[in-house]
């Protein structure tokens, strides 16, 4: 499967599929957004109902100078404006919840699929755009949700409320003021798409620009050693321009909505005053209804003016989410199969049954693998780099499925496993270590549900009995040494020692190291290799390194090279090998 | 607003954000002026409305001019407003575009130490979302607040020319408003300090969720990783809740604050009318001009929340722009030899020595290597070598000459550190290589060769041209260290400084760069640190480190005499040494 987020889709935007999908997050929410509904048309209608009492007034008490109708109505009035405050407000905050809570869903639903996706997806995407995607778009479709659907909705109650009355106040008067909101509602129609366009090209520049950054801090010394701090200037510089222009593009494109929608505002007040006084004239018409036909007009128009605004942001949410919709339409190709009874290999632990592998970029890494690994033993796999061997040890863990041909885990198909009790059996010490911020006893108990729940001295004691208390040792402040993910105040070689007790820790039946000692000095290598003898009997080892010392202690030593695994017999056959074999790399 | 530009205000202070748009005072300016002219026009259609209506009443109808007036008004309102939009997101993105050039300009020149500190990801938030928020400050509060002010004063003025006693009624609604902002603001704004922290730790869970992609499924832990964020992301939502119960208190607030005024000019006018002191025209226009006035209000209210977050990013930004570019006193330009020396070295993180007192000296062409134990701070060594950290005591020389006396641009053009961790950029493997720009091709070609990439280059379809990835899966452990190691040898330098090299790299093509690195660069000065005494025993020199203390130096016959550590380490990889003994 393909995981590049950024290949140019071919699918046109659609409003309507948009915001469907983005229904399913308001979950459980019909009931509130029932009573909002209801909130904001008490409080539009209460609205709406003002002008018309006012316009009363005049026309019946002020130009008959009753004054006491007047005061009446101001009664009146005092009263409907007191309710409306109580429906307003609850209609802000009912809306306000279900935004939080939407917003909220969604996340947790882009961070699940996240979740569920292979490591392909990770290494076909760059970090940066993948946070940017994550933090800055939800942050468009949180804005749009947390600030403008409550004034979204009740924008479009009132236009709607107002309308209705313009229309059965006087119908004629009502359908000419109401014309050019229809010119509007074409222009919108047309010129959406656009914008949204404009908005999501803003974005990918906008991720484009925070990977540039992440990749060049995060690898400043390289940048100082070798005299290039112009490099991160040019490279930020032509991101940063290209950024700009998008920014402009998509600026430009959003704002064009605003003056669109006064002109039209003030063109449908005009032809009120225009027409309405023409009606006056021939009798048809009242000052009074014209005073209030006025004020409805000002009251359609002005939520449309606000929606022009808001429109905009709506584009930018929908833009925003549609990167975010890519994400969630990921699947993942490493699914579970039913579990099958047939139980074969020999009694092995691991079988690699004629294994082929490529990249989906289609480079062949591993063709017609087969080997078993037997139960209790050590296995060493060498070759040079670019062999295969990282390859083959991922295959293992299932970090990707084979391409042709079938990997065994005791007999069993290993895509037929859960994937909980796969990595409770298969152990994996990856070649690049990688902390989480915390502490050290946060790391080593990371993905640990067996002693998560210890306290720091029964952890010891578990620790002292798997032998691996001397490397903890090294730390300062032992379990409660901090931990930051980025940074040199941790060495690499430490890295690997935290790695390496997280592993053994879990106690897998298959144990692989690619690599996991490469930066340890020897003598401290040695109290590793001694902690990994003494695991129990029936634990599996595979180990993945270059220093020959590391190895020589393999029962069998597989030599990868080009990608095939053949079986190099004795540890002078496979230096042999090493030496003297044809290399492809 | 106004007084921050008067020149005696804005000199006391450090330079706020009206010193941040003073060199776009044009285009402001520009902004202003349209601003105001689009939203003054917008002041006279009811004026025009209240003449339509007085002269039905008088009987004196001209629509031809009401026509006129309505629709020239309408036009050039238009052409304002999209000439203020245009001039507007103009404006901020020029703004936010030299912001951005000033800071990577400012933040390419600080020195190694400095990037650590401030942390990259922290950095990363400035340069988006502080970016953001001070171009939203430029496109939106500035032409709000101008047009906002405008809109205000000139309503109340025509109110007050209409009937200046219902005008201090109408009026009222101003501190009203302005107090319901001032309270409710001012608790939001705790909020918001507190909902910022809970996102970086949202943000912060996200990003290592990402690079820890690959452990994460090792360890099937997706679920727990799942459960941090969910109760991070419960606490954005419970602060979310509680902005959102404080903001939805104010809308209704000032709604109701209207309707009074309203209700008012209502009871009050009509009182007025009735008693002919006034129009029924004017008491149109009155209303016409109340409900101008409370949208600037509101806005204005807002805006001051704008401001206020603009303000805290822009002096996060400055606080990063007035670091002083790092002193470079070194003018020396002059080619090593290759002498190295270490006096009396000590550097330390806070109260952990990393390297405590350590000398040594190194003579031109020779080879060294440095041993130790994990964390004895043999990487820390060499990024003192290469000036990335200052020593806390102690000095180092090249040639008996201070390094701090070199011009750092020249050491860095003549001293080729591999780094440890592999570091490869989005960028073509050609770029990868020749990193530095005064790489010429032959030397680049010598660096492959030397690195042992050549038969790797040749099997690429795009050859140097490939463009090889930050974590991509097209490069294995091995091929970067080596890309790594070319980058080095590129720059063609005097002293070359590995670090733990061969971890990475097997046994036959270490030994084949190795010589490769004899033949091609005979020269050379070596500095190697590394885990594997037998391929380093031939070495002039042998260094031991442990705990950031010079345990030993010596040649590898005499080390086996006098140091049992030394020895110890050797025993421990003796036992497979007569393989590693056996070149051809």
């Amino acid at each position: 499967m393909n995981y590049n987020l950024n290949k140019p889709s071919t699918k046109k935007p659609s409003t309507w599929v948009a915001l469907k999908k983005l229904y399913q997050f308001l979950g459980a929410e019909q009931k509130n957004l029932l009573q909002a509904f209801l909130a904001v048309m008490v409080s539009a209608g209460l609205n709406l109902t003002g002008p018309v009492l006012a316009g009363y007034a005049i026309d019946h008490y002020i130009q008959s100078k009753q004054y006491s109708g007047v005061l009446m109505i101001c009664g009146i009035l005092f009263v409907m404006y007191l309710i409306a405050f109580g429906a307003n407000y609850l209609q802000g905050r009912l809306m306000g919840s279900i935004g939080q809570r939407m917003l909220y869903n969604l996340r947790n639903a882009v961070f699940g699929k996240l979740q569920e996706l292979p490591v392909a997806f990770f290494n076909q995407n760059k970090a940066g755009d993948l946070i940017s995607r994550i933090n800055n778009d939800t942050e468009k479709v949180n804005q749009f949700f947390s600030q403008s659907l409550i004034q979204f909705s009740s924008s479009i109650f009132m236009m709607i409320g107002a309308g209705i009355f313009l229309l059965s106040i006087n119908f004629r008067l009502g359908a000419a003021s109401l014309l050019p909101a229809l010119l509007l509602l074409l222009f919108t129609r047309l010129i959406s798409p656009w914008v949204r366009r404009k908005n999501a090209a803003n974005m990918k520049s906008t991720g484009e620009l925070s990977s540039e950054i992440q990749e060049s801090l995060n690898n400043f010394k390289v940048i100082i050693a070798f005299n290039r701090r112009d490099y991160f200037r040019e490279r930020f510089e032509e991101t940063n321009a290209k950024n700009y222009k998008a920014a402009i593009g998509a600026g430009v494109s959003s704002n064009i909505f605003t003056p669109v929608f006064g002109f039209s505002a003030q063109i449908g007040q005009m032809i009120v005053l225009v027409y309405g006084i023409y009606m006056i004239a021939s009798g048809d018409f009242t000052v009074g209804l014209l005073i209030s036909f006025l004020a409805y007009v000002t009251n359609f128009y002005n939520p449309i003016r606000q929606l022009a605004a808001l429109w905009a942001n709506f584009q930018v949410a929908l833009a925003g989410w549609d990167r975010i919709a890519e994400i969630l339409s990921m699947e993942s190709n490493l699914e579970t199969l039913p579990a099958t009874t047939s139980v074969n290999g020999n009694g092995s632990v691991l079988a690699f049954q004629d294994v082929y592998f490529a990249y989906p970029d289609g480079k062949a890494v591993l063709h017609h693998v087969n080997f078993q690994l037997e139960r209790g033993k050590t296995y060493a796999l060498v070759g040079p780099t670019g062999g295969g061997k990282t390859t083959t040890a991922s295959l293992m863990a299932r970090l990707y499925d084979p391409t042709k041909g079938t990997i065994l885990l005791n007999g069993k198909d290993l895509r037929t496993y859960e994937p909980s009790e796969r990595s409770a059996r298969i152990g994996f010490i990856l070649q690049e270590p990688f902390l989480f911020s915390g502490t050290i006893r946060d790391n080593i108990l990371y993905g640990n549900e067996q002693y998560k729940a210890l306290s720091n001295e029964q952890l010891t004691a578990v620790l002292q009995e798997a032998n691996l208390e001397s490397l903890l040792s090294r730390f300062e402040n032992g379990l409660e040494t901090p931990v930051l993910a980025s940074g040199d105040a941790i060495s690499l070689g430490q890295k690997q020692l935290i790695v390496f007790i997280r592993a053994i820790l879990r106690k897998p039946e298959l144990l692989i190291l690619d690599e996991a000692t490469a930066n340890i000095d020897t003598v401290t290598e040695q109290l590793l290799e001694s902690i990994l003898k003494n695991l129990p009997p029936e634990t599996t080892r595979v180990i993945i390194a270059h220093r020959l010392n590391t190895i020589e202690n393999a029962d069998e030593i597989y030599f990868v090279n080009a990608g095939e695994v053949q079986r190099a017999g004795s540890l002078d056959h496979a230096v042999n090998m090493l030496l003297h074999e044809k290399r492809e790399s | 607003m106004k007084k921050a530009t008067g020149k005696d205000h804005a000199r006391s202070k450090p330079p706020g954000l009206m010193g941040l748009v003073k060199p776009y005072k044009g285009l402001i300016i520009l902004l202003v002026v349209l601003a105001i002219l689009s939203n003054g026009l917008n002041l006279i259609i009811p004026k025009i409305i209240s003449h339509g209506i007085d002269a039905i009443e008088k009987g004196q109808l001209t629509l031809r001019t009401i026509i006129i007036q309505f629709s020239l008004t309408g036009i050039f309102v238009f052409i304002f407003a999209y000439l203020q939009s245009l001039v507007q997101t103009y404006a901020s993105e020029r703004v936010a575009r030299d912001l951005r050039t000033r800071l990577s300009e400012r933040i390419s020149r600080q020195s190694y130490a400095y990037i650590q500190e401030t942390n990259p990801s922290r950095l990363l938030t400035n340069f988006t979302s502080d970016i953001d928020s001070i171009k939203m400050f430029v496109s939106m509060a500035i032409v709000s607040i101008a047009s906002s002010v405008f809109i205000i004063i000139g309503a109340s003025v025509l109110l007050f020319t209409i009937d200046w006693p219902l005008a201090l009624v109408v009026l009222m609604i101003i501190p009203m408003i302005g107090t319901t902002f001032y309270l409710i603001l001012k608790r939001v704004r705790g909020l918001y300090m507190k909902a910022r922290e809970v996102i970086d730790w949202l943000n912060k869970v996200i990003t290592e969720s990402i690079l820890g992609a690959a452990l994460i499924r090792v360890l099937n832990a997706q679920q727990p990783e799942y459960d941090k964020f969910v109760a991070a992301n419960k606490d954005a939502r419970n602060i979310g809740l509680s902005i959102m119960r404080l903001f939805s208190l104010l809308i209704p607030v000032i709604w109701f604050s209207a309707s009074m005024a309203t209700l008012s000019i209502l009871a009050l006018g009509g009182h007025f009318v009735i008693t002919g002191s006034m129009s029924l025209g004017d008491l149109a226009a009155f209303n016409g001009y109340l409900s101008m006035l409370i949208f600037p209000i509101i806005l204005i209210g807002f805006m001051s929340n704008v401001i206020a977050q603009a303000g805290a990013s822009y002096s996060r930004i400055q606080g990063i722009l007035s670091t002083p570019d790092p002193v470079e006193p070194g003018t020396v330009t002059e080619l090593l030899n290759g002498d190295i020396a270490l006096n009396n070295i000590t550097l330390q993180y806070g109260q952990k020595f990393v390297l405590k007192d350590v000398s040594f000296s190194i003579k031109a062409g020779s080879r060294t290597a440095i041993i130790g134990p994990t964390a004895a701070g043999k990487t820390q060594l060499l990024y003192l070598l290469t000036n990335l950290v200052k020593p806390n005591a102690g000095t180092i020389t090249y040639d008996d000459r201070d390094i701090n006396e070199y011009q750092k641009e020249a050491l860095h053009q003549q001293v080729g550190l591999v780094f440890q961790d592999s570091i490869i950029f989005n960028i073509s493997l050609r770029e990868n290589i020749a990193f530095n720009e005064m790489v010429t091709d032959a030397a680049m070609d010598k660096a492959i060769e030397t690195a042992a990439l050549k038969d790797f280059v040749a099997s690429l379809p795009d050859k140097l041209n490939t463009i090889v990835s930050e974590r991509g899966s097209s490069l294995s452990g091995g091929q970067k260290q080596r890309i790594m190691l070319a980058r080095a040898l590129a720059i063609q330098p005097k002293i070359l400084l590995l670090d733990d090299f061969t971890a990475r790299v097997d046994k036959n093509t270490e030994q084949q760069i190795l010589e490769n690195v004899a033949r091609n660069y005979p020269d050379i000065t070596l500095l190697s640190v590394t885990q594997k005494i037998a391929d380093v025993e031939q070495y002039d020199q042998i260094i031991l480190l442990m705990e950031g203390e010079l345990v030993a130096k010596g040649t590898h016959p005499e080390l086996m005499q006098t140091c049992p550590e030394y020895v110890q380490i050797y025993q421990s990889q003796r036992s497979t040494s007569h393989y590693e003994l056996q070149p051809e």
